[in-house]
């Protein structure tokens, strides 16, 4: 090599070398600064560098380079960059290269140190970027949950505010004080307003949460929002090329009825179609559909997308501030709020990989009776609403254990129910209401959340508990400020049957209280029929008490059947699952759980084929269907044929000792 | 003396970087200063009275912007798998680098370090991940490059774990 050429390689910043084995290199160019500035003191002008003793890095390239070298290809053989340290402590940057030159096996190096340089400066721009978002998003939870602390304290004094002046109003009082007290409902009022409007302002989540307890009652066609949902996003698809329809297997004249409020239920479909945009290429489809689950409604959004990221969970994708990795998505909010409003009106939400292509995005929803949700313009105004004194005829007297350890509250709850005509028990704290609950009989329990003692959950599991799971359950009330979705499950895990949102109006409560009966018959037999009562008991041959005995074994045996089937995809053990999910099919197939009976074939399936990615997934759904399917056997265990039908016909006309408990 | 290559493996700015110098050279730098390529150092560290040379690959942490070369495991008798407790992506991010590990170089010793304990009031953890981690047999020690806390115990046990 020319003089020239060797200075100019190394004015360049190359470091050329020939493989000499042993790791011993030979240099055949003038070596640059960079390089003596590591390697200096290791060498004699004519001995072979032990380069891969030196550096751990080269020594681990080399096995790349000898691959090379025994075999080019025409991709090469480049490392990327790593750091060596000059003996004055430096940080230098060197990439190294493998090359066959007319035989001789030749290492490039190189210090890339301007590029380098640049390089670092770009990702640590970016990634200090990333960091503050991080930062931000974070920040910005915190201020939400602070935010929702000081709605709570808020609300309780308002509470006491509302009731007292309803009481008031009640009052044979002068009409100079009657002005004082709209001045006083008034303000109050609008301080409940502004409540709403920070809410409002600051997170759709809390404010919905406020909302929770009077949304339960509303209802909206699922398909109708599809479609609505459908046109007024029609042009976004276009312009990027994707057909958007309703699929062709929806039956179109059907109604699609489910317990949702419209515009939240549009929000959803308009999040799932938009995340389903984001993902799926211009020429291809996304299609909206829904299904008839029994007592749940389906909606789901199909893509043609490239499917679910592989690292994450199904459960994660709906996580806070999640967000997909292709462009185009915001704050990570969208699924955030789709999964938490949906289970907030006691539906479920979940997505996977389609078999050919794409995925699915659904959602279930309870099915509603019929009535449909009132636009917010023509909802009444809270202030013209008559409460049950006003309106005798439509409260029926009860008894009622009321328990809140904040005693203004007690003392004008307890006045205003009375003054309702029911009969009030008032204890201060959970182990007085515990205890008032054994010593006599109430058809509702009112419960705070935080007393002392014992929290409103632990009083209503003991209640639920000395119950034993008796037909005759008192109507279970818990009266909280938290309503969040998860408080709402949590509460209704441990025993209760409806919530009651703090701040709250004497109309609420009443509304709450006039339902109850509806509330306890919901979760009696009634739901299933005598008429299926009596076709299982043909399916057995007539035996009633063989019937029972096998509802009895079912019930016993299922969920330590199920904790198999968890355990087997636990340790990835697809036989194992195989089998349990058979035996698991037999019973449930034996009570016509034709739901249940589906997930468990394809469990089944998925364990033939050890195919488990999915099995997590179906054995929730499984779940879901086999607590519906005790909840009702639960009920059969308990009649016969002629009782089951004369106790549905008798639950349909409202009766003072339905609470009663049975002792 | 016996060698063991040792990778540091989690995401970016979860401090792998700086627990190495903490570990090596005992200091500790507030800044950020992201990793990009490779840095190698060496630490000799007497464990049950053997004398073991770990060689410390400290890889950049994975992101849109550098995607993990696994042939950087090569030769690895064992990895540190790094998380930050503030920040729960990274704990997930862990999980699945796990499972690449053991995808593209079979199962080798391994210990889950979660950084940044001197922070422990803005953490954000995943305790039942945490625990479903541990029930699966993970070893799982937490740290602080800032204070020094878990540092060479983290470093001790890996090695135990590496000499079997």
């Amino acid at each position: 090599m020319s003089d020239v050429l060797e200075k100019a390689l190394a004015e360049m910043g190359f470091a050329l070398l020939e493989y000499r084995g042993n790791g011993e290199f030979l240099p055949i160019a003038t070596l640059p600064t960079w390089f003596s500035e590591i390697w200096a003191e290791t060498r004699n002008s004519s001995d072979p560098i032990p380069l891969t003793r030196q550096s751990p890095f080269l020594e681990s390239f080399l096995l790349e380079a000898e691959d090379f070298w025994n075999s080019p290809t025409p991709a090469g053989c480049q490392s990327e960059t790593w750091i060596e340290k000059a003996l004055s402590g430096r940080e230098i940057p060197v990439q190294a290269r493998a090359l066959l030159l007319d035989g001789n096996q030749i290492l490039a190096l190189l210090s890339p140190d301007a590029q380098f340089r640049e390089r670092v400066r770009f990702l640590q721009t970016a990634r200090n970027a990333l960091l503050d978002h991080e930062r931000l998003a974070r920040e910005i939870q915190k201020k939400e949950i602070l935010l929702h602390c000081i709605v709570h304290d808020l609300s309780q004094p308002l509470s006491i505010m509302h009731v007292a002046m309803d009481s008031l109003s009640e009052e044979s009082i002068s009409e100079r004080s009657k002005q004082f007290l709209t001045l006083g409902k008034h303000a109050g009022d609008q301080q409940e307003t502004m409540i709403r409007q920070i809410l409002r302002t600051f997170s759709d989540d809390l404010r919905a949460s406020l909302d929770a307890g009077t949304e339960g009652n509303v209802s909206s066609d699922l398909l109708e929002c599809a479609r609505k949902t459908t046109t007024s996003l029609a042009p976004t698809f276009e312009a990027k090329g994707v057909h958007l329809a309703v699929s062709s297997l929806v039956d179109l004249e059907a109604k699609w009825l489910v317990v949702a409020e419209e515009s939240r239920l549009q929000r959803i479909f308009s999040n799932l179609l938009e995340n389903a945009l984001r993902y799926t290429p211009a020429g291809r489809r996304v299609a909206i559909g829904v299904e008839d689950e029994g007592d749940f409604l389906k909606a789901y959004v199909d893509d043609e997308g490239p499917g679910l990221p592989r690292d994450l969970r199904p459960e994660q994708i709906f996580g806070l501030f999640m967000k997909g990795k292709q462009s185009g998505g915001k704050a990570g909010l969208g699924l955030y709020f789709c999964r938490i409003t949906v289970e907030r009106w006691g539906g479920s939400i979940g997505c996977v990989t389609l078999p050919e292509k794409g995925s699915r995005f659904w959602f279930r929803l309870p099915r509603a009776s019929g009535r449909t949700a009132a636009s917010p313009s023509d909802a009444p105004d809270a202030s013209n609403l008559k409460i049950a004194k006003r309106n005798p005829g439509i409260v029926r007297p009860l008894r009622i254990l009321f328990a809140d350890d904040q005693e203004d509250i007690r003392t004008l709850t307890a006045y205003q129910l009375k003054r309702s005509g029911h009969k009030v028990v008032i204890a201060k704290d959970g182990k007085q209401a515990l205890n008032a609950f054994r010593s006599a009989s109430f058809d509702v329990v009112l419960l705070d959340q935080e007393m002392p003692g014992m929290t409103g959950d632990e009083v209503a599991r003991a209640i639920r508990k000395t119950e034993g799971g008796k037909k005759e359950r008192v109507f279970l009330v818990a009266s909280t400020g938290n309503t969040t979705s998860e408080d709402v499950r949590r509460l209704k895990q441990a025993g209760f049957d409806d919530v009651l949102g703090k701040p709250f109006r004497l109309e609420d409560l009443n509304r709450i209280l006039s339902a109850a009966p509806a509330a306890t018959d919901t979760s009696m037999p009634s739901v299933l029929p005598g008429a299926i009562f009596t076709e299982l008991v043909a399916r057995v041959g007539g035996d009633e008490k063989l019937l029972k005995r096998m509802i009895h074994t079912f019930r016993r045996d299922t969920p330590n059947r199920l904790a198999g089937i968890a355990e087997a995809i636990r340790r990835k053990n697809p036989e194992a699952l195989a089998s349990l999910a058979h035996a698991l099919k037999g019973s449930v197939s034996i009570f016509g759980a034709e739901s249940a009976r589906k997930h468990t074939q394809e469990l089944q399936d998925l364990g033939r084929g050890k195919e488990l990615s999915r099995a997590a997934e179906v054995l929730a759904l499984l779940k879901e269907e086999i607590a519906k399917l005790q909840a009702n056997l639960r009920g059969y265990a308990n009649q016969t044929p002629a009782r089951s039908k004369s106790n549905h016909a008798k639950r349909q006309r409202p009766s003072r000792n339905r609470g009663k408990r049975r002792r | 003396m016996l060698q063991k290559k040792v990778c540091m493996l989690g995401s970016f700015a979860v401090g792998k970087t700086s627990l190495v110098r903490r570990f090596v050279e005992s200091i500790y730098s507030d800044v950020y200063q992201t990793t990009v390529g490779v840095k190698i150092d060496k630490k000799n560290v007497q464990v049950d009275e053997k004398e073991v040379s770990l060689v410390l690959w400290d890889i950049y942490g994975e992101d849109d912007y550098q995607k993990m070369r696994w042939t950087y495991l090569r030769g690895a008798s064992g990895y540190l798998l790094v998380a930050d407790g503030t920040r729960k992506a990274t704990l997930e991010k862990a999980v699945s680098l796990e499972r690449r590990v053991r995808e593209e170089a079979g199962s080798i010793p391994f210990v889950l370090v979660i950084n940044k304990s001197d922070l422990i009031r803005d953490w954000e953890l995943d305790t039942a991940l945490e625990s479903q981690l541990s029930a699966e047999g993970w070893s799982i020690l937490r740290s602080s490059a800032k204070t020094g806390e878990g540092v060479e115990e983290s470093f001790s046990l890996l090695t135990r774990k590496m000499l079997g």
